[in-house]
């Protein structure tokens, strides 16, 4: 009985033994053994890179190009980048790796980069990145830091020169002529710096004085705003006087300030004699409160910098309007805080047409306005045209 | 022989690489010379003038190295309509290419002189037209695409429209005193450039179908006057 007993004990100690060893030898597997080797197909992650790959063997004959590389081939600038490409590849399997960065006038414009290196078995890999949103931000920030200098610097430099010439000056009539360019540079500077602080103002406001408001409300109150300007030039605002359905939750000063804007700038850029049209509609879930004039319109390839800080489209004739470079650049961050966007359709020598669009809320019947938009006359019952002159 | 062939089909490609990059810088020359039109670049337009040399020496390597595949290789069927396209089409391009240029010339000729935004907004049309009927032209070229090629008449109609309006809009300018007459002339000029390059955009089609299909739009006009011939001699 007790050989059984001490056998079995021996029989249970193995077991546990080499159950133990081989818990510990998995232990050691599991820290010390190799990764396993992947199961993914190297190549589909390439399939999956936002760049386009294409590698070349030693030979220089292609032997790998990824989905992005082979959807290139399709279109005209892919049958140029594949041309730089190959010039590239050249070069680097002569030993240098190369890079270069070119400039396609498309449609679309695009700025791509082309970079290649060798790979250790004497072929080579070149890389395809599209950069063009990467520029546009560099041009935008360097555009930005030059054109803030100048926009400062410009007045307060023109009144430090008049000053000094004013010094030596007794002549009364040409005094009152320094002294009034004098004035205008202060106003000028005092402009752009007022509209600067708003822009501030915009970008860090709370969402906590928002109220709903009237779409056309906010319409009229930009053209009473501006009326007078257009007026002088024999410039019609018509509102079309359309109730939309819904209304929109906003902030009505930033409102009032980012269509004041709009239509300052519609009124600005017509001929004399010439109408600037605005409308509230709605569009889904929507509200769009469109500016549209027949002016001088904007270059296409301004089109997509138009709301960056200081960008003018024509530099000397904006100046000469009298604007600071800072309107659209208030629009937009005003349609961003409300959760909007604003958009804009130009045409050279045709005019412009912007749209602000806000989210819109339905009506409720007892929300009304609880701060008036400027001076805002009652609305006319339902006519198709308000002519605010 | 497999070895002759392949030797063959490699050059073919090659002649059809070159024609297509000849092709796509042309569509990137349109943009390009309408910029430096309208931003009064002079030396730009000097760059272009300048690299149209280029374009014709790949025009005239295009035509030799396909003479040569003509008589080493005398291909058949399709491949023989590649080939004698090839010949056509680069001529259309390196013409197309001159067309660009003289843009340049005419932005040189009326430097300093203000066109006002009427006129730029038509300019602009026009030019992205020419490049959007080029680019079809091209990409229809590369796809061998017969279909999206036999589109582009229709869409050269819209650039024909743009062409009469923008000659309307010179003499307009010019009777209310805004450009004077060397310019309208230049513009005219300018004008008649880009509806070129419509119609050079439209050839291209043609050989595009004619490489895929073996049939040209020419031969139903030829169709006609075979058809007119045969009615004169009957009634004669």
């Amino acid at each position: 009985m007790d050989l059984i007993i001490v056998a079995a004990a021996v029989a249970v100690g193995l077991v546990l033994g080499w159950a133990l060893c081989r818990g510990g030898d998995q232990r050691t597997a599991d820290v010390a053994a190799p990764a396993r080797p992947s199961t993914v197909d190297h190549r589909q992650v390439l399939d999956m890179a936002q760049a386009a790959v294409v590698v070349v063997d030693a030979r220089g004959d292609e032997t790998y190009r990824n989905d992005r590389a082979r959807a290139l081939r399709r279109t005209h600038s892919g049958v140029l980048i594949d041309e730089a490409v190959e010039r590239h590849v050249g070069r680097a399997l002569n030993g240098a790796d190369t890079a270069e960065v070119i400039d396609l006038y498309g449609p679309p414009r695009q700025t791509m980069s082309v970079s290649c290196h060798r790979l250790p078995d004497g072929g080579v890999v070149a890389f395809i990145d599209d950069v063009t949103e990467r520029r546009r931000i560099d041009a935008m920030r360097t555009d930005f830091v030059a054109n803030i200098s100048h926009e400062l610097k410009t007045p307060v430099g023109a009144i430090a020169v008049l000053a000094d010439a004013l010094v030596d000056e007794d002549d009364p009539e040409v005094m009152a002529r320094m002294v009034s360019r004098m004035v205008a540079e202060a106003e000028r500077a005092a402009r752009t710096i007022d509209d600067l602080l708003e822009l501030s103002e915009i970008e860090l406001s709370s969402p906590t004085d928002r109220l709903p408001l009237e779409p056309v409300d906010v319409l009229r109150a930009a053209a009473d705003r501006l009326g007078q300007a257009a007026e002088q030039r024999s410039i019609t605002i018509d509102i079309d006087a359309a109730v939309p359905d819904l209304v929109v939750v906003g902030d009505p000063r930033q409102l009032s300030s980012a269509l004041g804007n709009l239509v300052d700038n519609a009124v600005k850029y017509s001929d004399d004699g010439a109408r600037v049209r605005l409308r509230a509609r709605t569009n889904d879930d929507w509200v769009e409160l469109v500016v549209a004039d027949d002016g001088v319109g904007i270059p296409e390839r301004d089109l997509e910098r138009i709301f960056e800080r200081f960008y003018r489209v024509d530099k000397a004739r904006s100046r000469g309007t009298g604007g600071t470079g800072l309107g659209l650049a208030i629009v937009r961050h005003v349609a961003n805080n409300h959760g909007g966007d604003v958009l804009v359709h130009s045409t050279e020598g045709e005019g412009s047409s912007f749209v602000l669009r806000l989210p819109g809320t339905p009506r409720n019947p007892d929300d009304v306005p609880q701060e008036p938009m400027g001076d805002v006359a009652d609305p006319t019952p339902n006519p198709q045209q308000v002519n605010t002159r | 022989m497999p070895d002759l062939r392949a030797s063959f089909h490699s050059d073919l490609d090659d002649i059809r690489s070159s024609i297509a990059r000849m092709g796509a810088t042309v569509v990137e020359l349109i943009p390009r010379v309408t910029d430096i039109l309208l931003e009064q670049d002079l030396e730009g337009a000097n760059y272009v003038l300048r690299a149209d040399d280029e374009i014709d020496a790949r025009c005239l390597d295009i035509e030799e190295r396909s003479l040569s595949l003509l008589a080493l290789q005398a291909p058949v069927a399709g491949d023989l309509r590649e080939v004698a396209s090839a010949f056509k089409i680069a001529s259309e391009m390196e013409r197309s290419a001159d067309l660009c240029g003289n843009i340049c010339k005419a932005a040189r000729r009326i430097y300093g002189h203000d066109l006002g935004p009427k006129l730029r907004g038509t300019i602009t049309k026009l030019s992205a037209q020419a490049a959007r009927e080029y680019k079809e032209a091209v990409e229809a070229y590369v796809e061998r695409d017969s279909a999206r090629a036999a589109a582009l008449p229709d869409i050269d109609d819209f650039l024909d429209e743009l062409h009469r309006q923008f000659v309307q809009q010179i003499l307009e300018s010019h009777a209310a005193g805004t450009i004077d007459l060397q310019v309208a002339v230049q513009l005219a000029l300018v004008a008649r450039f880009y509806e070129r390059l419509g119609d050079h955009a439209v050839g291209l089609g043609h050989k595009v179908c004619y490489i895929a299909t073996g049939w040209m739009p020419e031969s139903e006009a030829r169709e006609r006057y075979r058809k007119s011939q045969e009615a004169g001699a009957d009634n004669a």
